[in-house]
């Protein structure tokens, strides 16, 4: 009581007294202009044609993607004819130089984080399914030999698209992409590979498999290894999420491959720390798609649905719930952005793109569980498709590899 | 073959429009435009006609400068170059005026064939694509769902969608075809379309150029839209209570005959 009296005999005594001199006033008033625009500060603000190209895409997500993602997810593999179908868009051969008969004329993570993110929008399992064959071509774009590009750049711009998958995350507890346990060893003119891959998408038709190994000690590279190849097993193995994605383990017993399969060549032109950064900002695109989707999902729902005689948005814990998500999912896309921009301006963006995936690791399965438990009893249900998303949601956390922007 | 297809922006379907204090027209900030959807099955079957018969497809639209957008698209989907009518005095016409403008651009292109849609989605007044034929000296068939152009480029036969059947009709080019649903299946936006379409020559016509000056937009209208009205709100249902739910649906029985008077 008496500190409290004392504060405001304080206050009062301090307006007391002030006073202000009038000054001489200016004509107008003055404002201050922002600083002149710095072209290095990272700029969301997207291309015309990247605005078309995230419309376009969703299109094909509302049209082909979401419509087709439960039985997918039922049957553990895309609709007969899926790729064809996204290669209507030519994100494929968008992805391919023209000496190979693509029409890439530049290379934007930016570009490819909106189609990911748009696709996952649709189901994040056939979102994963579409890119895993991007995947591999970037890897080739960007850091094949001449010789390889040849060889497998020249195959994917042919009519049809194919199956090809980027192998990475492995079936044992605490995996790190830095030190793996599929070990390749020099032999004779070649390499030896052996170990054993976890989530590969494209189990019954991958006809090229990019492959993370060990060498020797040296470190972490990439193999290109053909289906066929003996020794190469690629058998289904359906997970919690992502099953749209026909994933699957792949085994290798010794398998044998030519000198040329190793990506780059004895001296790479990518570095394979990049290509996993570059795999965590496709990951953290997923989980901001599929996030939409959720957030897309409860707000009409929950202004619809009717429990104690209101809309069950008028209670706080459910509208507070829907704002977090909305709040996080903006947070999310933002780190994601700036990390994308980053790379494609050149920039360093090993930190922010660590920053996204780490984001899009909690905060996506946040937003997945708390999509079902908004829709309640109904959440549990499969009628609903909030229970899909929380289960795949629930994979942003481990996967590692698969896609790359 | 000279192919022209002419196209209009409009609201998306699920933009919720509002109308504005004049009571003559929407409100247009954060309205969401696209194509119009019979449009689009315009542009498609021009671009089916050119991959068939070769030649060039020209996009032809009125508006002002935010339909560049959907001019974009239409070449992104593979349209080759585009017309542009963008003046304010193209502004506040009826289907007469905006007919006029479009009939005059189409002369500048004398295409063999021109598709349009049937209708478009905002006013839904199905007049221009008609008016066009008509100022420009084209057949026409109207509604059409299936179109099978000879390879000589000389005649066409459409299939017309009439109530409860069709009608096929045999036309001379050059020709107006106004495209209908089931006409076919419009392709997306590709991404190499999109960015080969920044590219692609957009011209823009004034009506000093087409030589229609003070006879288009408002001044050129012989129609004026004086009010909009909102949808008639819809009644709340009406919720049948009783004990059984025999006796609930003698309830509604009761009522669709003596009330509602449907059975």
């Amino acid at each position: 009581m008496l500190r409290k009296g004392a504060k405001a005999a304080f206050q009062g005594a301090a307006v007391a007294s002030r006073t202000f001199a009038s000054g001489s006033p200016k004509a107008a008033p003055e404002r201050l202009a922002g600083p002149p625009k710095r072209p290095d500060l990272f700029d969301l603000s997207l291309t015309d044609e990247q605005t078309m190209i995230r419309e376009s895409v969703k299109q094909f997500t509302d049209d082909v993607v979401r419509p087709a993602a439960a039985k997918a997810d039922e049957a553990c593999a895309p609709p007969d004819g899926f790729l064809e179908r996204f290669d209507e868009l030519g994100v494929r051969l968008m992805a391919i130089p023209e000496a190979f008969g693509g029409m890439a004329g530049e290379r934007s993570p930016l570009t490819n984080v909106l189609v990911l993110e748009e696709l996952a929008r649709g189901d994040m399992g056939l979102a994963f399914a579409a890119a895993a064959p991007l995947a591999v071509i970037h890897a080739l774009v960007d850091g094949g030999t001449a010789a390889q590009q040849a060889k497998y750049l020249a195959a994917f711009a042919e009519e049809k698209p194919f199956a090809a998958a980027f192998a990475l995350v492995e079936p044992r507890p605490l995996f790190d992409a830095h030190r793996l346990a599929t070990k390749a060893r020099r032999s004779g003119e070649g390499f030896v590979l052996s170990g054993e891959k976890a989530m590969v998408p494209w189990a019954k038709s991958a006809q090229l498999l990019l492959v993370a190994a060990d060498l020797e000690g040296a470190g972490p590279r990439l193999f290109l290894v053909e289906r066929g190849t003996n020794g190469v097993t690629l058998e289904p193995d359906p997970s919690m999420g992502l099953r749209s994605a026909d994933l699957g383990r792949l085994h290798l017993d010794d398998v044998a491959v030519p000198r040329d399969a190793l990506l780059g060549g004895d001296e790479p032109a990518l570095d394979y720390a990049t290509v996993i950064d570059r795999a965590r900002m496709a990951w953290s695109a997923l989980a901001v798609g599929c996030g939409q989707a959720v957030l897309d999902y409860v707000i009409p729902y929950c202004n619809e649905r009717v429990a104690f005689g209101e809309p069950i948005t008028n209670r706080q814990s459910v509208a507070f719930m829907i704002a977090n998500i909305a709040i996080e999912l903006d947070g999310l896309r933002l780190v994601l952005y700036r990390a994308a921009s980053r790379a494609e301006h050149g920039q360093s963006f090993r930190r922010e793109a660590a920053l996204a995936r780490a984001q899009a690791a909690e905060k996506g399965m946040e937003i997945g569980t708390n999509g079902v438990q908004l829709l309640g009893g109904h959440g549990f249900v499969k009628e609903h498709p909030v229970e899909l998303w929380y289960r795949h949601l629930r994979a942003i956390g481990i996967a590692e590899g698969g896609l790359l922007v | 073959m000279k192919i022209a297809v002419i196209i209009k922006q409009t609201p998306d379907t699920e933009t919720v429009v509002k109308i504005n204090d004049a009571g003559n027209d929407i409100v247009g900030t954060g309205v969401k435009y696209v194509m119009s959807p019979y449009c689009e099955f315009a542009v498609e079957e021009a671009l089916r006609t050119k991959e068939k018969l070769g030649g060039e497809v020209v996009v032809v639209s009125l508006g002002p400068d935010r339909v560049l957008e959907t001019i974009r698209t239409a070449l992104a989907m593979g349209c080759d170059r585009a017309i542009h009518l963008k003046d304010p005095a193209y502004e506040g016409g009826d289907g007469q005026a905006t007919a006029k403008a479009l009939a005059a651009a189409l002369k500048t292109v004398s295409p063999d064939i021109v598709f349009a849609g049937k209708q478009a989605i905002d006013g839904d007044q199905s007049q221009v694509a008609v008016r066009v034929a008509e100022l420009a000296g084209l057949a026409q068939a109207t509604i059409v769902t299936a179109l099978e152009i000879a390879a000589d480029g000389k005649t066409a036969k459409a299939t017309r969608r009439s109530e409860g059947g069709g009608e096929v009709v045999e036309l001379k080019l050059p020709a107006l075809i106004s495209c209908e649903k089931g006409l076919n299946e419009p392709r997306y936006a590709s991404l190499p379309g999109i960015m080969k379409a920044k590219k692609k020559e957009v011209k823009e016509l004034k009506p000093a150029e087409l030589g229609l000056e003070g006879q288009v937009g408002a001044a050129g209208a012989k129609a004026k839209r004086v009010k909009l009205l909102p949808l008639a709100e819809r009644k709340a249902g009406r919720r049948i209570e009783a004990e059984t739910p025999e006796a609930a649906a003698a309830e509604l029985v009761r009522l669709l005959r003596e009330e509602a008077k449907v059975l």
